[in-house]
């Protein structure tokens, strides 16, 4: 006769081999002339509404079926850092992101390149409403709260700061957070100022608890801001894909610039602010949306030597390790023969 | 035990560790992909550069502040809350549903409101601590209280000790001096493991909490590891420590006792 004992482990072992999915049927494999699930990541800004257009307007999949993509899955991420970690696990293959992340995670071994640019410019430096501003020297013993470390607002606002002869660890203080932590801590007056990407400026104002001192394009004319970034797998087995995926990007830009409120209205529908806010942020503010990514690459250079410097990456990043402009450049050559 | 056991003791332990050292290299190096494992050559190279360029230490000190703040204010208000509970019956029945409602929060679900009512500052990460450190030492307090024996009680009364404020001080305090200094070791440890949610929030540029959050931001999974092998490190010393001082000072009475 079997022991109670011996029952009691065997049913344990079954019952963790069952958890586990030791048991489990194999997952259905893909056709191997299809591409299956495509997977994208992207951030709650106004910076990133070309990729909510095409969604919106299902132009991913009219566009990508014919290629193997049979549906689409996003994922929204409050700042860059987690959306390239989750690229670093595999589980995004394009991502809509600022041109910073993409240079840590480039350096500590994610295989992708930037594709296409996807806008320049477009955040703000909103300071509480009863502090005085006259000079970047005023910021001298402040509180800032901004995206963390790697990203594109914490490295132009360190660079401008220390243009501006402002020691960034010494002479104030930064600190890392997302969007919307750091709202919170400006309305709750934890911290004196916030730099970050639009909608939020806008939101700040109509609440009420800040004022914008200096928008990004002051801080640096013409910097990169986000752009699309495509793994290297993809790039490698179904570069077709990319190539439309590029295409797609570009008719939704083109498509957002000629139609900025219907594009507020998307983006408002999409992550939940009021058609109100999400219009005057995209009249208020000094971004642009572009798809070029040559637009983005001296800037992107210049940040990948910032971040070499501030000892964020381990080697200076090159424009061979970051960038593949030959999608754009082919569908850009194609329409001018045309 | 004689000198010959302890040796092989110590043996028997440090090539436990060396065996796990080498595993770890090996599957590193077999993975070779830095970010997914990194290898235990390319921490221990961290480590030395934050050592020499003095970012650790002062990484340390500003856990530590956070730590003490913390288990300072837990132990002032666990020990007197649960002493109270273990003693008197009607405080008890009064306290209990509040804080069997209150224990099961989780420290992190309290960091907004550590925000709004204190700041972005060191008493904002100290409460955090506090939430997480409190709770087993009112626990641990107001069960050995409870389970003072009756034996004892009844004796110091036919010896002369009758009013209430002795006999929690000379007889029910010793019997559960125990069971609190096993709450104080809970919760330390507890109260340290809370170091990284009251250091995510942004109280400060330093703490080995807030760093281990500043370098997976930049994916240098090195680094991450390196700060949670040394918050494990202190965690172990301050373990250590705390048992060595209950066993030669505290409870020294009670020598044999492991607690």
């Amino acid at each position: 006769m079997i022991k109670p004992q011996k029952i009691f482990i065997i049913a344990i072992v079954i019952g963790l081999v069952l958890l586990s999915g030791c048991t489990a049927p194999p997952e259905e494999e893909e056709e191997t002339t299809g591409f299956g699930e495509l997977r994208f990541g992207y951030q709650p800004s106004t910076h990133q509404i070309a990729y909510m257009t095409a969604d919106a307007k299902g132009w991913w999949l009219e566009d990508l079926e014919s290629y193997g993509v049979t549906s689409t899955k996003d994922f929204l991420f409050p700042t860059g850092s987690p959306e390239m970690k989750a690229m670093l696990a595999g589980e995004i293959d394009v991502a809509y992101v600022g041109a910073t992340p993409p240079l840590s995670a480039i350096d500590q071994g994610l295989d992708a390149k930037i594709v296409a640019g996807a806008q320049v410019q477009g955040s703000d430096l909103v300071l509480a409403t009863a502090l005085p501003y006259e000079s970047p020297q005023d910021l001298k013993g402040l509180k800032i709260a901004t995206f963390p470390p790697g990203t594109l607002q914490d490295t132009v606002l360190r660079k401008w700061l220390m243009d501006n002869d402002i020691d960034p660890k010494e002479d104030l203080t930064i600190l890392g957070m997302g969007g919307a932590d750091a709202k919170t801590a400006l309305a709750s007056g934890n911290v004196d100022a916030v730099f970050l990407p639009h909608p939020s400026p806008t939101i700040i104002e109509s609440e009420g608890t800040g004022r914008v001192i200096v928008q990004s394009g002051e801080m640096w004319e013409d910097h990169a801001c986000c752009v699309v970034l495509v793994t290297d797998a993809l790039i490698r087995d179904h570069p077709e894909l990319v190539e439309q995926i590029v295409r797609t990007h570009i008719r939704a830009t083109e498509y957002n610039i000629e139609h900025p409120e219907e594009a507020a209205q998307i983006f408002a529908d999409d992550i939940g602010v009021s058609y109100e806010i999400a219009n005057k942020s995209i009249h208020d503010w000094d971004g642009t949306w572009v798809t070029d990514p040559s637009i983005e690459l001296n800037t992107t250079l210049e940040y990948a030597s910032v971040q070499y410097d501030l000892g964020y990456t381990d080697k200076l990043l090159t424009q061979d390790d970051l960038f593949d402009l030959s999608f754009y450049n082919k569908i850009m050559a194609e329409m001018v023969e045309e | 035990m004689d000198r010959g056991q302890g040796t092989k003791k110590r043996t028997l332990e440090l090539a436990s560790i060396a065996t796990a050292i080498v595993i770890w290299e090996i599957v590193a190096r077999i993975i070779d992909i830095k970010y997914i494992l990194p290898s235990f050559t390319s921490v221990v190279s961290a480590f030395i550069g934050l050592v020499q360029d003095g970012e650790l230490y002062r990484d340390i000190m500003t856990s530590l502040n956070y730590f003490v703040l913390g288990i300072g204010l837990a132990i002032l208000v666990g020990i007197p809350i649960g002493t109270m509970m273990g003693w008197f019956k009607s405080i008890d029945r009064a306290v209990d549903p509040i804080i069997e409602m209150i224990r099961p929060i989780p420290p992190l679900a309290w960091i907004p409101f550590a925000i709004l009512w204190f700041g972005l500052n060191k008493y904002a990460a100290g409460f955090v601590i506090f939430v997480g450190a409190v709770f087993p030492i009112l626990i641990n307090t107001y069960t050995g209280f409870k389970n003072t024996p009756k034996v004892l009680v009844e004796s110091g009364k036919v010896l002369g000790c009758v009013k209430n404020k002795d006999i929690i001080l000379r007889i029910a305090l010793p019997s559960a001096l125990p069971s609190i200094a096993t709450g104080i070791r809970v919760g330390m440890g507890v109260g340290w493991m809370c170091v990284v949610a009251a250091e995510i929030f942004g109280v400060s540029t330093y703490g080995i909490g807030r760093k281990i959050w500043f370098w997976n931001d930049l994916h240098h999974m090195d680094m991450v590891l390196t700060y949670m092998l040394v918050l494990g490190m202190i965690a172990l010393i301050i373990d250590r420590a705390f048992r060595y001082l209950v066993q030669v000072w505290w409870l020294k009475w009670q020598s044999g006792v492991v607690v």
